[in-house]
């Protein structure tokens, strides 16, 4: 199941150095721990940019999008097998 | 001095990097074809990866022969953005260890690396520094291919030669041999046409090649002939482009989720586009001299032209009109559009003259604010009335402005 959505979610970080790595998400109060950050990279929206974190679990695959304006994260991908 | 030319190029780039990205993928046939939320029947495979590859899949394939070939093989739908940043950090990493690089696509360069190796046991261990480097910079799924030689024709043959993962290595006493052990489908500028006419004087080998007389190939081919004629020899240039140079053309070409049968429909959409290639010509502070549009229709039929204009063009509604003006005598809507290409060139970087008419100035004055507004907000900032509802799905490539001028400025 591949699916593609614009859900806001809570997420824990932690800080390493100068790196941020989601730890947890909580999705429609459902709360998903997050083992493994699998690829991170970040885009401009005009001037505002834009983080997203391709994050996996034993099951699903998310993709999260952190925007550095309003500080909001959002689930916009998601991969279950 | 005979210069030390690497080429290196990513192994099923877009699968690698979706597998890198979502680890539940790796192992499986999958494909990055289409566009997020399009309908995927109607796109051809942009990459398939090892999986997908050794089950016959084959990059530019329907992806309903794709699926006909592999019944499990999963689509995804590509990301561009994600694809530039690996780019971006895979270009970090060859200008480390380079004297010059050359970006030849998304996913393969070319560097020289005369200076910076001295000789081709040091090219060779260059090569594995720049592999184990990729791997912590941009994917441990990612592998390359490494093809090092004299020049860029043997450096790509070379890396073609073994896939994937492969170092291949060719000294300037192995290139003639090296040559004539590889098909000319392999040869990088010896296309489809090339290979069927040559086949037609009997040329079908490299060594078949040698055998004709250089006099007859140029005869047969002009300009096209030398390089054909050297090319046998593994004769080619060592000097890598410039990548800052300023592009000789801009262009969009967009495949429509279903075929357009009428006019407005054409229309709004030819005016979107031509809104996004003025926004980047616009960037690059040119106008532009040439026009050409090319439309597909719905049985693969097609009809194209281009124009010199006589006055230079930049903002998006008079790219549209004269775009219009050169298509719509050859539009035959019975065939339904699936495609619209449209390009600008002949580039000057002359500031345009102020109208006289004071619509045509207030009409500036909205471009320059604008383009203020792009510039804060990215590229879907604005749309015109006429185009609100006129969505384009992004696709593996293009439609990601907001990025490059991003790795333009940094």
């Amino acid at each position: 199941m591949h699916e593609f959505m614009h859900d806001p979610i809570e997420v824990t970080v932690s800080f390493c150095g100068a790196r941020v790595k989601p730890t947890s998400i909580t999705w429609n109060n459902r709360h998903y721990s997050i083992p493994h950050v699998n690829l991170v990279h970040n885009t401009l929206e005009g001037q505002n940019r834009i983080f997203y974190f391709s994050v996996s679990d034993a099951t699903n695959f998310m993709k999260l999008r952190f925007d550095t304006s309003t500080l909001s994260w959002h689930i916009i991908e998601l991969y279950a097998e | 001095m005979n210069k030390i030319i690497m080429h290196i190029d990513f192994n099923s780039y877009f699968a690698s990097v979706e597998q890198q990205a979502n680890p539940h993928l790796r192992g499986k046939a999958i494909a990055v074809a289409g566009k997020a939320g399009g309908d995927i029947t109607r796109s051809v495979v942009t990459t398939a990866s090892r999986e997908a590859k050794a089950r016959g899949v084959k990059t530019a394939m329907a992806t309903w022969q794709a699926k006909k070939l592999c019944p499990e093989l999963i689509i995804i739908p590509g990301d561009p953005q994600k694809y530039a940043e690996v780019t971006a950090r895979f270009l970090i990493v060859c200008n480390k260890y380079a004297d010059a690089v050359e970006q030849f696509s998304t996913d393969e360069v070319f560097i020289d690396v005369t200076t910076a190796a001295d000789n081709y046991f040091g090219a060779s261990m260059l090569a594995l520094m720049i592999r184990r480097d990729l791997k912590a910079a941009c994917s441990s799924v990612c592998t390359v291919s490494i093809g090092i030689a004299p020049n860029k024709l043997v450096a790509k043959l070379a890396s073609e030669s073994v896939k994937p993962n492969g170092l291949t290595v060719v000294r300037p006493h192995e290139v003639a041999d090296f040559v004539k052990s590889r098909p000319l489908a392999d040869f990088c500028g010896l296309g489809h046409s090339t290979e069927k006419r040559l086949a037609e004087i009997g040329v079908t080998s490299v060594e078949t090649l040698r055998a004709v007389p250089r006099a007859k190939l140029i005869n047969l081919f002009q300009s096209h002939g030398t390089w054909l004629a050297d090319a046998a020899h593994g004769l080619a240039t060592d000097i890598l482009e410039d990548d800052n140079a300023a592009p000789k053309s801009i262009g969009h070409s967009y495949t429509f989720p279903h075929d357009l049968h009428t006019l407005p429909e054409i229309k709004k959409n030819l005016l979107a586009m031509c809104d996004r290639v003025a926004w980047r010509l616009r960037q690059q502070k040119m106008v532009a001299l040439r026009l050409a549009v090319y439309v597909r229709y719905g049985n693969f039929g097609s009809d194209g032209c281009s124009k010199l204009l006589n006055t230079p063009i930049s903002d998006g509604l008079t790219i549209s009109q004269n775009a219009w003006a050169l298509l719509s005598p050859h539009l035959n809507l019975t065939r339904g559009i699936r495609l619209i290409s449209i390009s600008v060139s002949e580039f000057r970087t002359i500031k345009l003259p102020t109208s006289l008419f004071r619509k045509d100035q207030k009409m500036q004055r909205v471009v320059n604010a604008l383009d203020t507004v792009q510039t804060k907000f990215g590229t879907n900032a604005w749309h015109r009335a006429s185009t609100v509802h006129t969505k384009f799905l992004e696709r593996t490539s293009g439609w990601h402005y907001d990025h490059l001028a991003m790795a333009n400025k940094s």
